[in-house]
């Protein structure tokens, strides 16, 4: 078989030269491909040494390089701002050179689960129901409800329980005086009804002092000599105090309550068709794609060419490892493979090291410490400025 | 069958081997093949006369090269040096093989007993030579070839290829290794016979 060509010296792309043509068709790489391929092949020894390399494996290593930068710089943008991106429609434009303004929009949705809970919001349904007392019957099965009225017992979750106490006024109303020796008539000055707005016309001016004042002794008396109106719920068994009277029969005990299903459906967005389809909803899915190498500065192509040549000396020690020792003429010979590509992976990681601190120092956070620490130190050189006394 | 040791892990072996032999070694010595058809012999098959080669042919070679030795008897000094010229065979083929096109190499010629090798001012006779440095333990001019196949008509073949198929294709017989012994220059007596 004939000799397989190695690394003449030269090369000369064409499109279709390497494996995946991320980049066949843009200028600058066609024009830098061969001027890597010599860059590398002479990094790697030649011409002194044979480089058994073909220009192929190096269009390869510098595809992989770009490749490779793509995926760094654009992994840093995805978190950075996935809280800015996720839900978005992957259909939405590449974002390569979208500029990313933070929104607040993720955290919100975020902190729906907070509202649905306290009922401040949320995105969870509540719903009403309500049991029917019977005089004497302490506890009400609200899962037996559940059934009663299809929904299944243990997809209920009681949220609120409409069952307090009258108000003490409106008690205090009703009921008589307490140490205030007055009738039913005098407090707050009038027929009925808090501060004094109802129906009665006769109002006494008193101070808000003394208000306040019988406000918290009507409070105090109620919740020493009346019944307490409470209720407990464990496994949706409800207990009420006190025990109904024959009066409450009947009565409407109401209450509020969400579906834990629905808790989980409203929890995930849905795209077209299946759930979370066409909706960023992971980093793998951020619309984003190979970078243009006729956009990347010289700072990224110096990085990129010099990823390059670890990805060649890899290559090489890869060529030159399949027999750790190959024959010459009545011996042997230990070629030196395992030195390359062990350089070549400290190369790498020391590269890809390199770019993600470079990366970290310019993500938002960063630069907005930088920025601040420039203003406390622009202001501490102002303080040091001495201070003109004007003399008009 | 076969794996490794392919033609194309040959390739590469060719390139370092030429390549640690001419520009990191870089030993080299001159052969004289010697020109049977023109050489007159005896009964004995000793040549009768003069003795003819081709050459010099300028080829790398690693040389080991032991210590001179130096014996004495009543006849005075006897001087001694048995070199070894290891050749490798590739270089040895000629220009029609596709390895050597557009190379320095090709020499075309087979080492036998009795040509001459000139190094570092002497010069050498070939005693004995030695090709039987194959890489994995192949020779590719022996792949054993044609394999053996199912009979025709066979009622139960065996799936095929039964044995294993494409060994010239893997393997390399490499160096061709040639045993020396001192000549005395004036034995030797070769001479430029035309220009």
């Amino acid at each position: 078989m004939a000799n397989i060509p190695i690394w003449p010296g030269s090369s000369s792309f064409f499109p279709g030269d390497t494996p995946f043509g991320f980049y066949d068709y843009d200028s600058d790489f066609q024009t830098d491909a061969d001027k890597v391929a010599k860059f590398c092949a002479q990094r790697l020894g030649w011409p002194i040494e044979n480089v058994e390399l073909q220009d192929v494996n190096f269009y390869t290593a510098f595809e992989e390089a770009i490749t490779t930068y793509g995926n760094e710089l654009y992994a840093y943008q995805v978190r950075e701002n996935m809280l800015n991106l996720e839900g978005l429609p992957i259909t939405t434009p590449f974002l390569n050179n979208t500029q990313i303004t933070p929104n607040l929009g993720n955290v919100i949705r975020v902190s729906e689960q907070y509202g649905a809970e306290a009922g401040v919001g949320g995105n969870v349904n509540w719903y009403s129901g309500s049991v029917i007392l019977t005089g004497s019957v302490q506890d009400y099965d609200l899962d037996v409800w559940a059934q009663q009225n299809g929904i299944s017992g243990s997809n209920l979750e009681v949220k609120r329980v409409f069952y307090q106490g009258v108000p003490a006024s409106a008690t205090y109303y009703y009921g008589g005086g307490v140490g205030l020796g007055a009738g039913w008539g005098n407090f707050f000055g009038a027929l009925g009804g808090v501060a004094g707005a109802s129906y009665g016309n006769n109002f006494l001016v008193t101070p808000l002092s003394y208000n306040v004042a019988a406000i918290q002794e009507m409070e105090l008396a109620e919740d020493i000599l009346m019944s307490a109106y409470s209720f407990e719920i464990i496994n949706n068994k409800l207990r009420i105090y006190p025990v109904p009277t024959y009066g409450d029969n009947g009565t409407n005990y109401w209450f509020q309550y969400l579906l834990k299903d629905e808790r989980l459906a409203d929890s995930l967005a849905s795209g077209s068709g299946d759930l979370g389809a066409g909706l960023v909803t992971n980093v793998s899915n951020v619309p984003y794609t190979n970078p243009n190498y006729n956009q990347i500065n010289s700072i990224g192509r110096a990085w990129i060419f010099e990823y390059t040549l670890a990805l060649c000396k890899e290559i090489l020690g890869y060529v030159r490892n399949k027999y750790s020792v190959i024959p010459i003429p009545g011996a042997e010979v230990t070629l030196n493979g395992n030195t390359l590509t062990e350089s070549a992976q400290t190369n790498k990681d020391a590269l890809i090291t390199r770019l993600r601190e470079y990366f970290d120092q310019t993500s938002r956070q960063s630069m907005l410490e930088r920025r601040s620490l420039e203003a406390d130190f622009s202001q501490n050189e102002l303080n040091k400025t001495p201070m003109t006394i004007f003399i008009g | 069958m076969a794996l490794f040791g392919q033609s194309r892990d040959i390739s590469m072996f060719r390139y370092i081997n030429r390549e640690l032999m001419g520009n990191i070694m870089s030993q080299q010595c001159a052969f004289f093949k010697i020109i049977l058809n023109q050489t007159n012999f005896n009964m004995y098959g000793e040549a009768a006369e003069e003795k003819y080669y081709d050459g010099p042919i300028l080829l790398y070679s690693v040389i080991e090269n032991p210590t001179e030795e130096w014996s004495t008897d009543d006849l005075g000094v006897n001087f001694n040096l048995k070199p070894t010229f290891k050749f490798l065979r590739d270089d040895l083929l000629d220009k029609l093989q596709d390895f050597n096109e557009d190379t320095i190499y090709g020499a075309n010629l087979v080492p036998q007993v009795g040509d001459i090798i000139y190094y570092q001012t002497s010069y050498f006779e070939v005693t004995s030579t030695n090709a039987n440095q194959f890489f994995v333990g192949k020779n590719p001019d022996y792949p054993n070839s044609p394999q053996p196949s199912n009979p025709a008509g066979a009622t139960y073949p065996l799936p095929e290829p039964l044995w294993n198929p494409g060994l010239e294709e893997f393997g390399w017989n490499q160096s061709i290794i040639c045993n020396t012994t001192y000549v005395p220059a004036d034995k030797v007596g070769i001479t430029l016979e035309r220009m």
